[in-house]
Formats: C-alpha cells, sequence, structure tokens
C-alpha cells in the first residue's frame, strides 16, 4: 500500500510541477522538464500540510491527499483549457526533442553513480531520521502532528530551551507528515525524489557542456563529497535548499543569457503571442521570474537565503542596464550607458518578481507561522549581534571559513577534492588562457558572493556558527563549483578535443570548428545538432563550423552534447567559442 | 576501437577517484559499509521499534525502559527529571557512552514529559533518571518537593548540556 500511495504522489509531484512550468511557459529537455517537474511538485506538496494549518484545517490523510489533489488540478487548469483546443499535445509540447543517446564510456560512471544513489535510497527508506536537529524539531512536531492532527501540538507544551529547531520551516515538517500518512514511519524518502532528480539534472547540465567523459567525472566528484552525499539520506534543511537555491541561480543565468541576440542554448520562453527573438533585452523577465521562484523555494526552505537572493539583484540591473544602453548605443552610436524610464520600469518589475517569491517565502515561515501562529516566542533581533561597529569578527569569519572549512584536512573530510580541483583548474585558466566567459564569470560571481554573504550572516547572527551553520550552508557553493568548471576554459578545450578526436576518422583530427561545450559541426551547419550540406547559412553565434567535407558522420554530430547547446548561444564574447566563431561574431 | 579506448579512460577515471586519498578511506567506511549493511538488512529488515534501538542506541533503548516502567506504575502524568550530562562528563566521565536526552527527543521517543534541572517545569517532575557506574540505569520515584529539591541543589555545580 505505501509503494502505492508513492507513486500517487510521484504522479502529482510530475503533473504539479508540470502545471508550474507550463504557467512560466518553459519549455527544456524532457530530461530537465521531468527532474524539474518533481522538484517543484516536492516543493508544492510541502506547502499543502502547511496551509492547511494556516487555515486550521485538520491535518489528516484524506484532507492532506485531497488537498495535494486539488492543488495538482488548479496548478493545471491553463492545460486543461488549452487541451480543448490542441488535445492531448498540450502536455507532450512543452517537452522539447528526445535526443538523449547512451555511450559505452558513459556506463562506468553510471553503476558507480547508481550504486551512491541506490545506497542513498536504501538508507533514507530503512533508516529512522537521526540529526539531533531533525529530531529535537520537525521530526518530532511531524509524529505528533499525525497523531494530533495540526501543527501547533502539544511538542510545543514540552521545554524547549534546549532547541531553537522548532523556529525552522515547516518545509521538512510537512513533508515528514505527508509521508508518515503515507505509511512510511520514518517519512524521509521524498528525499531520495530531491536527490535523484537534482543528479539527472546535473548530469544532463553537464553532458550539454562537456564530453561525457569529462561531465561523468565532474558529476562523480561531486557526488562523493562526503558531507553533502550523508546528507542525501539523512533529513535536514540544508540538501534541499542547496538545490533549489542552485538551480534557482542557474535559471537566473539562463534569464540573463536570454534575449538580446538569442535564447538560451537550451531551454527558451515562449512569451505569449511571440517567439523568442522579441525578448530585446538580456534578462528574460519570465525566466528570471522563475529563477525568483526557485529561489522563493530555497528561501521557504532556509529563510536566510533571502540575504543571497537580493545579493543577486544587482546582477539583473546590470545585465539589463548593459543590454539597453548596448541597444542604444547600437541605435544612435552613443556609447554613453544611459537608459529610457521604460528601461527603468522594466528593471524595477524584473527585479520585483524575481525578489517576491523570496520576500514570501519569507513572510510564511518567520513572520507569519513563527509570530503568529507557533504558541512559543522567538526574538530574532535578540540574536543579532549587538557589535556590528567591529569588523574584526567578520574578517575573523571569512578567515576561518577559508581556513578551517575550504582548505585542510577538515575540509577534505566535508569536500573530498572538489574544491582542490576547482581552485587549480580557476587557476590554470587564469594563467594560461586568462580570460572567462560570461557564464563563467556569472559562476564565479555566484561562488563569491555566497561566501561573502555565508561570512556576514555568521557576523551578523552569532548562531550561525561556523562548524554547523556555516559548514552546512557552504553546500550551497559546491554545486556552484560544479557549474563553474563545466564552463572552465581548459576543461571546455579538453571537452572539446576529445569530441574531435572521437569523431575524425584514421586517428587525425579532422574538425576545426567547434561550437561552446563541445559540439562539434562542419561548416555551414547549424548548431542544433542536425548536420546540414555545406553552403547552409551558419548558425547565429553558435561558432558555426568550418570543416569542409567532414561527413555528417552521426546525425547529431556532437558526441557527447546536446544537440540543442550551441541552438542560439549569444555569441558574443562568450570567449568560449572556438577562435574561428569569435573572430566571425566580431565582425558581425 | 576509439569508444572502446574512452570507455577504458572513463573505467580508469572511475578506479582513480575511488582510490585516490581521502575518496578511497571515505568510500570503503561509507557508502561501501553502507551497501553491507543493506545485505544483512534486506534479510532481515526488523521491525520499527528494532530498527530505532539500532539506530538510536542506547538513549533510544534506556527511554523505552523508562516508559516501560512507568506504564507498568500506571503513572498517567509521569515527568522524568534527568541527571545532567555535565554531570556524567565531569563526574562520572562516562559522557559519550551515554547522555541523557533532551526533553524534545525524548518525547519523541517515549511521548512522556522529560525535564531538565534547569526546565521552567523542572517542580513537575515525580520521577528521576538515575546512571550509576555500579548499578546501571535506575528510576526512581520523587516522593516530595523537598526531595525534588535537594536533588537539584546537587546538581547545581552542574550545568545541562546538550
Amino acid at each position: 500500500m505505501p509503494i502505492l500511495i508513492y507513486l500517487f504522489l510521484l504522479v502529482c509531484y510530475w503533473l504539479s510541477g508540470f502545471g508550474i512550468l507550463t504557467l512560466f511557459r518553459i519549455r527544456l529537455k524532457p530530461a530537465y522538464m521531468v527532474t524539474l517537474a518533481l522538484l517543484l511538485g516536492v516543493a508544492v506538496a510541502s506547502f499543502v500540510p502547511f496551509l492547511l494549518q494556516l487555515l486550521y484545517i485538520v491535518i489528516t490523510g484524506p484532507t492532506v491527499f485531497g488537498a495535494m489533489v486539488l492543488v495538482t488540478l488548479l496548478l493545471n487548469i491553463p492545460s486543461f483549457l488549452r487541451m480543448r483546443e490542441s488535445g492531448i499535445s498540450v502536455f507532450t509540447r512543452p517537452f522539447g526533442p528526445v535526443r538523449f543517446r547512451v555511450r559505452p564510456y558513459e556506463i562506468p560512471y553510471w553503476l558507480i553513480i547508481g550504486f551512491l544513489i541506490f545506497v542513498s535510497v536504501w538508507r533514507c527508506y530503512y533508516l529512522p531520521p537521526t540529526s539531533r536537529d531533525a529530531l529535537s524539531g520537525p521530526e518530532t512536531i511531524a509524529e505528533y502532528t499525525v497523531r494530533e492532527q495540526s501543527m501547533i501540538n502539544s511538542f510545543f507544551g514540552l521545554d524547549l530551551s534546549s532547541t531553537n529547531n522548532q523556529f525552522k520551516s515547516p518545509f521538512l515538517v510537512s513533508l515528514q507528515v505527508i509521508y508518515k500518512l503515507a505509511g512510511f514511519p520514518f517519512g524521509q524518502v521524498w528525499l531520495s525524489v530531491i536527490f535523484i532528480s537534482f543528479t539527472v539534472f546535473l548530469y544532463h547540465f553537464l553532458r550539454e557542456r562537456l564530453h561525457p567523459v569529462l561531465a561523468g567525472l565532474l558529476l562523480l566528484l561531486f557526488m562523493m563529497t562526503p558531507e553533502i552525499y550523508a546528507y542525501t539520506f539523512m533529513i535536514l534543511y540544508d540538501y534541499s535548499n542547496m538545490v533549489f537555491f542552485c538551480l534557482g541561480l542557474y535559471f537566473l543565468w539562463m534569464g540573463l543569457s536570454a534575449g538580446g541576440t538569442g535564447s538560451p542554448p537550451h531551454a527558451s520562453v515562449a512569451t505569449p503571442g511571440s517567439n523568442n527573438s522579441s525578448l530585446r533585452y538580456p534578462g528574460s523577465p519570465a525566466m528570471i521570474s522563475f529563477a525568483g521562484l526557485l529561489l522563493g523555494i530555497a528561501t521557504y526552505i532556509r529563510s536566510e537565503t533571502l540575504i543571497l537572493v537580493v545579493l543577486f539583484l544587482p546582477v539583473i540591473f546590470w545585465a539589463q542596464w548593459r543590454g539597453a544602453a548596448g541597444d542604444r548605443a547600437k541605435a544612435s552610436g552613443d556609447n554613453r550607458l544611459r537608459v529610457s524610464g521604460s528601461v527603468l520600469k522594466k528593471m524595477a518589475l524584473t527585479g520585483f518578481f524575481f525578489l517576491l517569491p523570496s520576500l514570501v517565502g519569507y513572510y510564511l515561515t518567520v513572520p507569519l507561522y513563527v509570530g503568529h501562529y507557533l504558541p512559543v516566542h522567538y526574538d530574532v533581533g535578540g540574536l543579532v549581534n549587538n557589535h556590528l561597529s567591529d569588523w574584526h569578527p567578520l574578517l575573523q569569519r571569512y578567515g576561518d571559513i577559508i581556513r578551517q572549512l575550504l582548505l585542510g584536512t577538515f575540509a577534505i573530510h566535508l569536500w573530498g577534492y572538489l574544491f582542490y580541483i576547482t581552485c587549480a583548474l580557476f587557476v590554470a585558466d587564469l594563467v594560461f588562457v586568462r580570460r572567462f566567459s560570461r557564464e563563467a564569470r556569472f559562476w564565479l560571481y555566484a561562488i563569491l558572493l555566497t561566501y561573502l554573504a555565508l561570512g556576514l550572516l555568521g557576523f551578523v547572527f552569532p548562531l550561525f556558527n561556523l562548524t554547523e551553520t556555516t559548514k552546512r550552508a557552504l553546500f550551497k557553493i559546491m554545486p556552484l563549483l560544479v557549474f563553474y568548471l563545466a564552463n572552465n576554459e581548459l576543461l571546455l578545450r579538453l571537452s572539446r578535443w576529445l569530441a574531435r578526436w572521437e569523431i575524425s576518422r584514421g586517428g587525425k583530427v579532422a574538425v576545426a570548428g567547434v561550437v561552446p561545450g563541445g559540439a562539434v559541426t562542419t561548416k555551414g551547419a547549424p548548431a542544433t545538432g542536425r548536420l546540414k550540406a555545406a553552403g547552409a547559412p551558419p548558425a547565429r553565434g553558435a561558432g558555426s563550423g568550418s570543416t569542409k567535407g567532414t561527413p555528417p558522420a552521426r546525425g547529431t554530430g556532437t558526441p557527447g552534447t546536446s544537440p540543442a547547446r550551441g541552438a542560439g548561444t549569444t555569441g558574443k564574447n562568450d570567449g568560449s567559442s572556438a577562435g574561428n566563431s569569435r573572430k566571425k561574431n566580431r565582425k558581425k | 576501437m576509439k569508444v572502446f579506448i574512452l570507455t577504458l579512460i572513463s573505467s580508469g577515471l572511475v578506479l582513480i577517484v575511488l582510490n585516490v586519498g581521502y575518496y578511497r578511506e571515505w568510500f570503503n567506511a561509507k557508502p561501501s559499509q553502507y551497501w553491507f549493511d543493506f545485505l544483512k538488512e534486506k534479510d532481515d529488515p526488523g521491525d520499527e521499534v528494532a530498527i530505532k534501538k539500532t539506530r538510536y542506541g542506547i538513549v533510544y533503548t534506556i527511554s523505552m525502559r523508562v516508559k516501560e516502567v512507568v506504564e507498568k506504575k500506571n503513572m498517567p502524568h509521569a515527568v522524568i527529571l534527568f541527571e545532567p550530562n555535565s554531570y556524567y562528563r565531569d563526574s562520572l566521565k562516562i559522557y559519550g557512552n551515554i547522555r541523557a536526552p533532551e526533553p524534545a527527543v525524548f518525547y519523541y521517543y517515549t511521548g512522556l514529559q522529560g525535564v531538565w534541572t534547569n526546565s521552567p517545569d523542572v517542580k513537575k517532575a515525580n520521577f528521576i533518571v538515575r546512571i550509576t557506574k555500579n548499578k546501571g540505569v535506575t528510576l526512581d520515584e520523587i516522593k516530595s518537593p523537598q526531595q525534588l529539591q535537594r536533588i537539584l541543589d546537587g546538581f547545581k555545580k552542574y550545568p545541562p548540556i546538550l
């Protein structure tokens, strides 16, 4: 019976997540759509018992599962309405073409990663929650919610002076309640949905940019970060927060790189009544709002994420400002950074819709739930450092994060060698290549900002200690390292070399034109993965290939990389295009 | 042939990662060990209580024994006082092997109300869990407010810690 309910929940997640993706008109490759839909579905589910509580509705099996079905239906109303016109294709159209091909050299990675996933899932299912933070807060609240049908239950009548875990987000409580009601005494198994979905998402992301040999290696290095792996079967907030935070930044990048000269390489936002080329300024509002939604979920899971989200606002404003000024310069020859009032209005609106979900996520969990619903009082103001003018502890904290958490033996026990490898490749890029692509710069900026924000949080809130809270908050940086590595120029070159070598005949590398991420095209071929005959117009800004006579060997012509990659990369100053592409783009 | 070479390369990279430095130590101690645990657990899954006993260890076992005794004595309003963990650490030197649960965690295990010596509701305590090196764990009844006060005075120099 629990298995049936588990499957039912998966269907609910998928449909509700799909509904959200449809509302934002986001079209992605199926691997992204499915994994994102599941992740969003888990997030939606985590609101359901919480909302029932806010409305003072008793939390029972029928009310919770009924509400989940209702929410799923509500989120899919636009799809149902369109179904009358377009039929069932409403549910299939948002998916891009399925072109995933398994190559034998991916299998060793899949085996070991599959092993790690299996072990994690089993422990999630079999072993009860063990962390003290869970037991002294959300897990106990969830257990008594199931017994007493309310999240405000007898737990709050206890002496809670030894813990503050009762004040943390209802995210964990809600999901634990759902799974306990479903017949899983220890709950937890929802974490595996998040873990697997994110892993698959990350693999596809890496495969789009790098040769599968390198993509698999990077994913394996990420999976083998000991501390993060432990949290794939030990329920707490940090792993889920990391997932939604990093996905939020990923879509923020997509939103920023969209528009202007084209849509992002492997995703698109279909605005009503227009195509992607209508996105004029860098900064696709729908995609950025979607990024804001994901970051809002991250804030709902851990409220201090709000500070990080706010710190990313300048990136959006800067990108839009530059985009608008660039267009103006093109039109009038005026190179000064001046933009009109309408652009300022658009910037304000984009920023507002980016920030709104995080504000809502924060408001729901802290001022509303903790402030007005919980029977115990929590004085957040009392937790603030009283000596904010003394910056010495701030600098000390930044140093401690580096010394204790990122470098040294303890850091290796936490993160394996991922941080060291990233540093080495970053320095190599800095020394040998001396330039970074826009995307690489974005991820480096994200890493730096996260590091600075975490130090600041530790300074402002002394309770945000180094070896526990900051350590777990550093989870957020680890996928960002992987995102950066996927844009490391040296790795990209190695990836392209592997790709060329693989498709070349007789051991000679015969193809010279390579699009960012290792996709190889022949001359005149569009970078959409389908090879056309020579003479066809090159794909815009995609680093169009330059090798005459190279046979279109296998349909996609892009070993290990998604065909969709490069289908509209901005093409200007990306820095990761092959030399020929850059020259051509400069001429353009 | 090239695909075969690349397969060899990726296999080699996997083996290198699994055998290099701390990764080797961690992989053997954690995922591999978890796998061997799985092989045992799948054949003998055990019930919920057995799993909890294995997982939560001695603290859970003590808590459940306390629950049994209280149920036998038919005391619906039992409030259990725990000795401070600093007493186990500084006096008995047994902290690490054993520790008193937090009231919240004890409630999760047993559904009973537990208090520490600094809890607001400590005056309601009518049982105390004592742990000694000789007698092991005992549950003693607190019969009067004076007795409770004497107990609390005895622990004044041992502040409760996690």
